[in-house]
């Protein structure tokens, strides 16, 4: 199937530093070319990105994640049209919307219902088509009581909401979305990562910025990294998510190497951390459901009479999933000055799939002082084969199935809204909380 | 396949004329909401201008018998300072449009065209509403007054000037919001600019050509016929006299092409210049 997005060595140049924005600057620029003098505002350009490449088909998911200035958003308004590309074609096949900022049209002294037809009218639907996705918009907006009230009044959620149903309405073959889900609340959150998966399954190419690494994860086939301008990586979007945090921690490793006076006069340092299999063999991807060996070298320069060593493990999202702490098992280690190693043996690493990060700490329990401390460096792998467990990826069995009671064929063919009334005054209050009367 | 290369401006123009209704409608809400007097406003506006000049040239400075018009002052001034008030509300509006619609240009992409134009738009609404009420005006001095008003069949060739102003505007309109987004400066500079054109333009007092340098300047321009114009056909039951008007015609079409062009030509940088 033909591409529906399509960059081919995309490249797009800024200029570094102010450009004038008076006519005196203007002026002062021109007596100086007159002069000769050399302007003290260089006009120095840099690649905010350079030779991008990527296609997304129809009903394809294509995450893009990078740390900030990567050139996330640069690539978003270029295929949105609002900036032009200095170098490299960029194609797109039928209608587009962009969710970069949908209240940008929005206007505080109009009404929400005002705003509804003003934000459609701007992502280019015509008036028939609003009119006729309206009540679906108003609804999921979940805003009804206020859609004749200023905007001024609403929160920055319900305005957000606002913006997003009228977007979520529009019908594209392409829809570029930029971190604007970050607002609204748990539930609009969800209510609209539902629909972009309804959109993508009907057959739009979805383009998804974000930081927010699990709901990527969630709605994404394929992630794009993208790092000083380049990409980096294209992938699966767990690999994705490993490789950006791996350097990701890694520049947060060196930062902290530097900036962390602590390092400078402790008696320890931490070698490294390497993950074993069962076998011996060293692993950087493990199943949940195998034994695991988690070996740590590290090195002393004064003996400690009582040595806790302490790991922790963070998930990708930046959860902090489990600690082990020597001590905690009520253990300490007699340790010389010199290099050494210790394990802990896992019987299995019951979490779900994604990327961990590790730490290790040294402490001298008897001065409580800090010997050593690694950053979130030390990455495993998790593969629950595309299960999706969660969080946890919990060892559990299943029984075998037991009939209760048997049902008689008979009370089926009776019409379903007979038999709500027949249940009686339970269900009948359980659907006076859910339906809305209508007006 | 569509790509991003530019296709025909006029069918991309139309394909969003929704929009540009949708932004002159928001710009008339926003306008009027909050204010007590509302659309009167238009009216008003014109209308306190039209009574401050009649005050000064009929009662302060006692000029207006010596001005050679053929029609009441008041009649002469309102038929003036209606389509100038246009006229200077859509450039005025224009020169910011970019600037201040730049939420839109820096997050959605559509023509932007459409903003100078939907300032355009609304101050069309708004001579529309203002212009409405010459009716009374003719009327109260036709049944007071010894002058007479006769409906002509020059009538009808309003709209043909109503269409060169706004062509000529448009023009005029992109090329100084584009100039806006650069340097900040036009937008304080029109202002004064504005007032100097007015009084280089037939609003509250007529001008010929006598020869002399001031009097060729105000006839170069083209706002000069087309005011003029307005009264030939609503007051005088003449059309446009020849030349000038043809002249003005000529200059609003060629503004708004390189106005148009030029603005086409520059408005993938605006996003990064604003």
């Amino acid at each position: 199937m033909a591409a529906s997005v399509s960059f081919q060595g995309v490249g797009k140049r800024f200029r570094r530093g102010a450009v004038h924005e008076s006519l005196r600057d203007l002026l002062a620029l021109a007596a100086r070319r007159i002069t000769g003098r050399k302007s003290r505002t260089s006009r120095q350009t840099f690649w905010a990105l350079r030779n991008l490449d990527f296609e997304v088909a129809p009903g394809e998911a294509l995450g893009i994640i990078g740390p900030n200035g990567a050139g996330k958003s640069t690539a978003l308004k270029l295929l949105a049209r609002i900036l032009r590309p200095d170098e490299g074609s960029i194609q797109v096949k039928g209608r587009l919307a962009a969710l970069i900022e949908v209240n940008a049209g929005m206007h505080g002294d109009l009404t929400g219902l005002e705003n509804i037809f003003l934000t459609g009218a701007i992502m280019g639907m015509n008036r028939a088509e609003i009119k006729s996705k309206l009540d679906a918009i108003i609804e999921f907006s979940g805003i009804e009581k206020f859609i004749d009230t200023p905007v001024k009044r609403y929160s920055t959620g319900m305005q957000a909401r606002l913006g997003f149903s009228t977007a979520a309405h529009v019908s594209p073959d392409v829809l570029l979305v930029d971190e604007v889900l970050s607002v609204g609340d748990v539930a609009f959150r969800h209510r609209c990562e539902e629909r972009m998966r309804e959109m993508v399954d009907a057959g739009v190419a979805l383009i998804f910025v974000t930081h927010n690494l699990e709901q990527m994860r969630s709605i994404c086939h394929r992630t794009l990294v993208l790092d000083g301008g380049e990409p980096t990586f294209v992938g699966s979007p767990t690999d994705a998510v490993g490789h950006y945090l791996k350097a990701t921690m890694n520049r947060i490793g060196e930062l902290s190497y530097v900036d962390n006076p602590r390092s400078e006069h402790t008696d320890g340092e931490v070698l490294g951390m390497t993950f074993l299999a069962a076998d011996g063999s060293e692993v950087e991807c493990v199943c949940p459901t195998e034994p695991l060996t988690m070996r740590m070298s590290f090195m002393l320069k004064r003996d400690v009479q009582r040595l806790t060593v302490e790991t922790a493990i963070r998930r990708d999202g930046g959860e902090m999933m489990v600690s082990l702490n020597s001590r905690h098992q009520g253990i300490t280690f007699q340790a010389k000055a010199g290099r050494h190693d210790v394990s802990i043996d896992l019987p299995s690493f019951p979490l779900g799939g994604g990327n961990y990060f590790a730490i290790v700490r040294l402490w001298d329990a008897d001065r409580s002082e800090l010997l050593a401390e690694t950053p979130y460096k030390f990455m495993l792998q998790v593969d629950d084969r595309g299960k999706g467990t969660g969080l946890l990826s919990l060892p559990h069995e299943w029984s075998a199935l037991k009939t209760v009671e048997p049902v008689v064929q008979a009370v089926r063919t009776a019409h379903p809204t007979e038999v709500i009334a027949d249940t009686g005054v339970a269900a009948h209050d359980v659907n006076k909380g859910l339906v809305q009367p209508s007006p | 396949m569509s790509t991003l290369s530019a296709k025909n401006p006029f069918s991309e123009l139309f394909s969003y004329r929704q929009l540009l209704v949708s932004l002159v409608w928001r710009d008339l809400r926003v306008r009027y909401k909050q204010s007590l007097l509302g659309m009167a406003w238009a009216v008003l506006l014109p209308m306190s201008m039209m009574l401050i000049f009649t005050f000064v040239f009929t009662r302060a400075v006692k000029v207006a018998d010596g001005l050679d018009i053929s029609m009441p002052y008041p009649l002469f001034a309102y038929t003036g300072l209606v389509p100038w008030t246009f006229f200077s509300a859509s450039l005025i509006g224009s020169v910011n449009s970019l600037v201040a619609n730049r939420n839109l240009v820096t997050k959605v992409y559509f023509p932007r065209e459409v903003f100078p134009l939907s300032s355009i738009g609304s101050a069309f609404a708004d001579f529309c509403i203002a212009g409405s009420v010459l009716v009374g005006l003719v009327a109260y001095f036709h049944f007071t007054t010894s002058w007479t008003f006769e409906l002509t069949p020059a009538i009808a060739f309003v709209p043909v000037i109503v269409a060169v102003q706004i062509i000529f505007a448009a023009g005029l309109g992109m090329l100084l919001s584009m100039a806006n987004l650069f340097y900040r400066d036009v937008r304080q500079l029109l202002g004064v600019g504005m007032q100097l054109w007015m009084f280089l333009t037939c609003v509250v007092y007529p001008i010929h050509n006598d020869g002399s340098w001031w009097g060729v300047i105000a006839m170069c321009n083209p706002m000069t016929p087309i005011i003029k114009g307005y009264r030939q056909c609503l007051l005088e039951g003449t059309l446009p006299s020849g030349g000038a008007f043809l002249a003005a015609c000529a200059t609003a079409l060629a503004v708004f092409a390189l106005g148009w062009w030029s603005f086409r030509k520059m408005s993938y940088k605006f996003a990064e210049c604003i």
